[in-house]
């Protein structure tokens, strides 16, 4: 008989006092109930799990978050101020459900499939039990089992064997804080089948205190390729959780870049399985926190197949209180020869109170691979602050300066200029309000 | 418009370097400041630049009329002081134009000035470039990322050319150079040359007084000044070396 653990026991009252949807087909009745009661057997981490052992859950256990029920008011500037200049498809979702009329749905080319979770149910059903599978009524993730039991809507990207998607899709998540505290859980899917490709942006903003907790499902074919990009600036109050899972098929190559800015407490964790030969596998991003921040990346690549690469690269600047934490695990099964797997994170402290825990683990179990990771914590560089100073640059323009630098390093790794430069502009909004200390005049 | 005296500083709370150091530069003046290893030459340029790591513990530097020691590194730029750094730093990541262009607008805005918008700042960096017969290969790269010890020197007469300071630092920008690298750089400091500009060349050696005649040589020994002359100094020490001061 299973265990509930006690401190879930409101998402349980919350699950039955839900409206019936007596749409939902009935495999996905199914799946919820029994991911809820995942959930309610693994319930919250706590810092004895090796995974969670650097984040404190408090923000999010002083709370109880219904699941978000209705749309809020959003102005059309919100998303404007997020434009990719050439997205041509944009899907936006306040607290959880689709706002159609801040969002952009041209027509896209035959074989490929963009619509909301919603509408790929009643449409494509078989499309998206893809997404909801063992890993959220057996895995080990408590809040992506959650969100199985309660997510209303999401977005689906499916294409056809070789079809091309040459222009980026955007997708936004704006969050409103609600009374009661709300929730929106959010399940997406991107299915790629052999040789197909796409750019996946999403943006994630808002305003006050709320929860977002969002999964999605990555599936690549073979030679398939896909670019994701990931903006998260959620409200300063805002709790932000997402897990990716991400499978890899032969010759495929997976491109991901996430930034990290926002959320009060923020965890990404992503999850790949390179499951074909000769996969390429680039996770990379940058959290940049100040005040109260914390914000966690967890990425674990599970190679089990041969000849495939991981390439990370994160870069974290952490001022005022934040607290950074970068937890890396490479696998390597004993199928999975000749990989080839490199792993980099580089932090900088800008204020003596900043923290950050970084946390390589190599699992190696076949005998002919190159795996390599390093990690380094340090403040910014004091003769490079000097000899920009003696330039006349002043010394907060000189510090600006040395993060952007910084942070390019990370961004470097994203092979389309335009997506570059997209992501170095936020990195420029944020240098340019300053931390805490800073701005009371404390350094 | 310099004016330093009885200056004592030491590092952190480390003994004493520099013991009463009594130097005036005038406007258009070059003084050259030699002296052996140990002397105190780059405790006296890190001092006069602002850096970290140095406490004054004795004496005055003017500049101008204003006490130099109370400005920031960056206001001391600002007003018009340059240093040619020894080991000029590498940035990865921020671009040599990006950051002269920031650098020369700050000490534009200081001087009540218009910055200079991407089109007219191209057009100085050429005209510079041209009149110290440099070349343009620097410009896209990191700020000393890679360069050579030559490229670096170079790299910071160029940006010395850019500012325009009023006194400009020197410190043994001469070492590690060979010698076309050496005539480059010498060249670059003489067109540099001006009525209302002063510079202060410190080095180890003489060879780069062979091509930057001073009008001022002094020799700094033991932290304090033991002697002053006229160029003729320079060629003096060559022969009989620093050995004469130390036993003194």
């Amino acid at each position: 008989m299973t265990v509930v653990k006690a401190e879930t026991a409101p998402y349980f009252e919350a699950f039955r006092a839900r409206p019936h949807d007596a749409e939902e087909p009935r495999w996905l009745a199914a799946r919820r109930e029994a991911a809820l009661l995942r959930f309610g057997e693994l319930g919250f981490p706590t810092r004895r799990q090796e995974a969670w052992r650097f984040t404190n859950l408090r923000p999010l256990q002083g709370t109880n978050f219904a699941p978000a029920t209705g749309i809020a008011a959003v102005a059309p500037a919100v998303v404007e101020a997020l434009r990719l200049s050439d997205a041509t498809h944009r899907l936006v979702f306040v607290n959880g459900r689709f706002a159609p009329e801040l969002s952009l749905l041209s027509v896209v080319p035959a074989g490929a499939w963009l619509a909301t979770a919603r509408r790929t149910l009643d449409e494509r059903p078989e499309l998206l039990e893809a997404a909801v599978d063992d890993s959220d009524t057996a895995g080990a993730q408590p809040f992506a089992s959650l969100n199985a039991a309660f997510f209303a809507d999401g977005f689906v990207l499916a294409l056809e064997p070789g079809v091309v998607l040459d222009r980026p899709v955007q997708i936004v998540h704006v969050g409103r804080a609600a009374t009661p505290a709300q929730a929106a859980h959010v399940r997406n899917l991107v299915l790629l089948r052999e040789g197909s490709r796409a750019t996946v942006i999403e943006n994630f903003t808002g305003e006050g205190a709320y929860w977002s907790n969002s999964v999605t499902a990555l599936s690549l074919g073979e030679r398939a390729a896909l670019r994701r990009i990931k903006v998260q600036d959620d409200g300063r109050d805002a709790i932000h959780f997402a897990v990716d899972r991400v499978t890899l098929g032969d010759d495929t190559r997976y491109e991901s870049f996430v930034l990290t800015l926002g959320a009060r407490l923020a965890r990404h964790d992503t999850l790949a399985l390179i499951a074909g030969e000769r996969a390429h596998c680039a996770v990379h991003g940058a959290y940049l926190l100040r005040g109260e921040q914390e914000a966690t990346n967890a990425t674990a690549i599970d190679h089990a197949a041969s000849h495939g690469t991981t390439r990370e690269v994160w870069m974290g600047v952490v001022d005022d209180r934040a607290h950074g934490v970068f937890l890396g695990r490479i696998a390597v099964r004993p199928a999975g020869q000749k990989t080839d797997a490199e792993q980099l994170n580089r932090n900088v402290l800008l204020s003596p109170r900043a923290t950050v825990d970084t946390k390589p683990e190599l699992e190696i179990l076949a005998d002919d691979v190159k795996c390599s990771h390093g990690a380094t914590v340090g403040d910014l560089d004091e003769n490079a602050l000097f000899y920009l100073r003696t330039r006349g640059i002043s010394e907060a323009d000189a510090r600006r300066m040395l993060i952007d630098a910084f942070t390019a390093e990370a961004i470097a790794t994203v092979e389309d200029v335009g997506l570059r430069d997209y992501l170095a502009a936020h990195v420029q909004r944020w240098l340019s309000q300053d931390g805490d200390a800073r701005r009371e005049g404390v350094s | 418009m310099l004016e330093i005296k009885n200056l004592h500083a030491r590092i952190a709370d480390e003994r004493e370097i520099l013991k009463g150091v009594d130097l005036a530069v005038a406007p258009g003046e070059v003084h050259a400041i030699m002296g052996p290893n140990g002397s105190g030459k780059s405790t006296l340029a890190g001092v006069l630049a602002g850096r970290a790591g140095y406490e004054v513990t004795q004496g005055s530097v003017t500049y101008l009329g204003r006490d130099l020691l109370a400005l920031s590194p960056d206001e001391r730029a600002r007003e018009g002081i340059f240093l040619a750094f020894q080991y000029p730093v590498e940035i990865p990541g921020v671009n040599n134009m990006y950051f002269l262009r920031a650098a020369l607008n700050a000490v534009r805005r200081a001087r009540g000035e218009p910055e200079l918008d991407a089109g007219q700042f191209l057009k100085s960096v050429r005209a510079k470039l041209k009149l110290l017969e440099i070349s343009d290969d620097l410009l896209q790269r990191g700020v000393n990322v890679g360069f050579s010890g030559g490229e670096k020197k170079r790299n910071e007469i160029f940006q010395m050319a850019m500012l325009e300071p009023k006194l400009a630092l020197l410190d043994e920008t001469d070492s590690g150079l060979d010698i076309d690298a050496l005539r480059t750089v010498a060249n670059g400091i003489n067109r540099l040359r001006a009525p209302e500009r002063a510079m202060v060349v410190i080095t180890h050696y003489q060879r780069l007084l062979d091509y930057v005649e001073p009008d001022r040589v002094h020799v700094l020994s033991d932290g304090r000044i033991a002697k002053s002359g006229d160029k003729t100094l320079a060629a003096e020490l060559e022969k009989s070396g620093y050995a004469v001061f130390d036993a003194a």
